[in-house]
């Protein structure tokens, strides 16, 4: 008997039938991205359940919005969409899709496609409109959350080493605790938020919109996968980290912290647009994770070490101020070098809407850099001299304020487009990004 | 295609969460039948549910981040990873000695809430249009109804009637996982071999 219900269970497992979810396109035809040497004649999409066709269930449009396709219509067992198309001429073209579900939902989605040329990702789509200033406010939260998180662990490693007193450990897991999360919900946003702009649907038909395109189709979303995986395995370490009272996690954290930073790096400007290199890609990692460190340290200070910790304020500060130097230097080294890259020409700061943007977090830059130095050389040697740290505090409120403003601006040039670089040999059929 | 060559089947991955609920559920119940300072004897068994709660959110991310073939699938995926994990890191906390007030309980009875809500809020259909719209419904008025077991725990961290329903709750919520077989007729039609599948 026992056997026997054993067997069940087991066969119960191994004998999958369909997902109760709704329909799910699992093959279309021409595939997604894929470039084709012929126009092709129809447009097939495959299901793994019975569909019913909706009117406009299948569009095609050309660079310039206009729907080819003619009226489709369900075939084989309801679960696919077949729509003819008259000849293409060459170009990229984008799918439109939407089918009534067996389950009553409409399910949307969008790919893309090429005749003769390389078809765009799908955040090019015909309608989609790019990055918004949501998008930006949703980016800073994100680089707000990264330095909360992985800079204020380091921090906790690498400046506040050692134990710390109780209400300076509450305060620590409090701030780097915000910081994950802020992380992970600001990361799902941003996916979304770009997921509306491809699909372009109103929110009520958006709730079944297919955002698999975006997630496995473009560098931003397989790094919003990774990314997002990660900081979900950070979170619980520094969690574990608490819960336990041991470093090791926090080392582990830090580490992978640093790691997934670099997704950012090889899904952005360095790693997609046109002269990049390993070398760029690596500069755009130095820099992030810099910043991230050196934001992260300020806050720590400001608001973990000065209220919670005042006996470890003059070590931590000397400490914080020794690796702040070295934070710097590598941040204006690699973002000089990055905006060389990306800027070729001078008067692309003041001709170009990316060289602004850059130029107001030069100013920014300078302004925390000044208000750094002015810590560096007037404050370290009085406390060495001293011992005295007073009203430090509100200046480190105020530099780590000018530091997040930075951000800001970091976040708002990640989602511009840098200006196009100067051709210099044979054109290539390159395949656009918007990242 | 990194994602799509690893994603696994939707039907595996909710009998793989089916399982970890019944064994939560069975952990309540042996904790109930032998008693809180029976349980409590050995240090190790009092990490077990809320360890398992918490390892089922951090498990629930990839299938967050896997399955996105809708958005509304990806929230609810999402807010069940961070409940999951938030009621487990509350549990653990009281369990350790981290936490010390037994309100603690009131983020189970939260996390329910959220789950229940999520389940409902991402089925458009009502109860009868089809076994997956009754397996959403009951599921989301099962985690609704029953946040009250936690809340009672709560405040009455001794009472038997609410240490059993929250035990039963996650029973029942592991077998409603196990039936999630297709789009069939409300009971009928338990799998792709019983024939074409009722709309």
């Amino acid at each position: 008997m026992k056997r026997a219900l054993l067997l069940a269970v087991l066969g119960a497992l191994v004998l999958p039938a369909s997902a109760f979810a709704h329909a799910s396109l699992r093959k279309e035809s021409p595939g997604f991205r894929q470039r084709l040497a012929a126009p092709p004649r129809q447009i097939v999409l495959q299901f793994d359940q019975t569909v019913d066709a909706l009117p406009k269930a299948i569009q095609v449009f050309t660079p310039r919005g206009t729907n080819v396709a003619e009226t489709p219509h369900a075939v084989q067992s309801a679960r696919e969409l077949v729509v003819s198309l008259p000849r293409l001429p060459k170009g990229p073209y984008t799918v439109r899709w939407q089918a009534l579900s067996n389950d009553g939902h409409i399910v949307s989605g969008v790919y893309t496609f090429g005749v003769g040329v390389p078809a765009p990702p799908v955040t090019d789509a015909v309608g989609a409109q790019g990055p918004t200033r949501t998008e930006d406010l949703v980016r800073w939260l994100y680089f707000l959350g990264l330095a909360l998180a992985v800079g204020g662990v380091g921090f906790r490693l690498l400046v506040a080493r050692g134990p710390i007193p109780p209400r300076a450990q509450k305060r620590f897991f409090w701030v780097t605790g915000i910081g994950i999360v802020v992380v992970l919900e600001s990361g799902i946003a941003g996916f979304l938020l770009r997921g509306e702009d491809f699909l372009q649907l109103p929110f009520s038909r958006f709730l079944y919109g297919d955002l698999s395109p975006l997630a496995t189709g473009t560098r931003f979303g397989q790094t919003f996968v990774i990314m997002e995986l990660g900081f979900a395995l950070i979170a619980a370490l520094i969690y574990l980290a608490w819960l336990t009272d041991r470093s090791a996690f926090l080392w582990v954290s830090f580490a992978l912290g640093l790691v997934f930073v670099s997704g950012l790096s090889l899904s952005g400007h360095s790693a997609a647009d046109a002269g990049h290199s390993w070398l760029s890609e690596l500069a755009d990692w130095v820099h992030l994770s810099s910043a991230t460190l050196w934001v992260g340290g300020l806050v720590q200070l400001a608001v973990v070490v000065w209220p919670g910790w005042p006996e470890l304020r003059r070590t931590a500060f000397l400490r914080f101020s020794r690796l702040a130097t070295v934070l710097i230097a590598l941040i204006l080294g690699a973002g000089t070098y990055l905006s060389i890259l990306r800027l070729p020409h001078v008067h692309d700061l003041w001709t170009t809407g990316y060289g602004h943007v850059l130029l107001v977090k030069l100013g920014l830059v300078v302004l925390a850099l000044a208000w750094g130095a002015a810590h560096h050389f007037l404050a370290v040697p009085r406390i060495e001299r001293d011992g005295v740290v007073g009203a430090l505090g509100r200046t480190l409120v105020a530099e780590s304020a000018v530091a997040m403003s930075v951000l800001l601006l970091a976040a708002v040039l990640t989602d511009s487009k840098p200006p196009p670089q100067p051709v210099t040999k044979t054109p290539v059929a390159a395949v656009s990004t918007r990242r | 295609m990194i994602v799509a060559g690893i994603e696994p089947q939707a039907e595996m991955v909710h009998w793989w969460f089916a399982t970890g609920v019944l064994i939560l559920g069975l952990l309540f119940v042996a904790e109930t039948i032998v008693g809180k300072e029976v349980w409590a004897r050995r240090p190790w068994r009092r990490y077990l549910w809320p360890g398992t709660l918490f390892l089922l959110g951090v498990l629930m991310w990839p299938v967050m981040a896997l399955y996105t073939n809708s958005m509304i699938h990806m929230v609810a995926h999402g807010s069940w990873a961070q409940v999951l994990m938030l009621s487990g890191a509350a549990e653990l906390g009281v369990a350790r000695g981290k936490l010390h007030s037994q309100y603690w309980r009131l983020t189970t009875a939260a996390a329910m809430l959220v789950s229940g809500t999520a389940f409902l809020v991402h089925e458009q259909n009502g109860w009868y249009f089809a076994r997956a719209a009754f397996l959403h419904h009951a599921l989301g008025w099962t985690l609704i109804g029953a946040s009250v077991f936690p809340i009672a725990q709560a405040i009455r961290p001794r009472s038997l009637v609410a240490a059993t329903g929250f035990a039963c709750t996650f029973l029942v919520i592991a077998v409603l996982l196990y039936s999630d077989r297709d789009t069939a007729a409300i009971f009928g039609h338990f799998s792709q071999f019983a024939g074409l599948p009722h709309r």
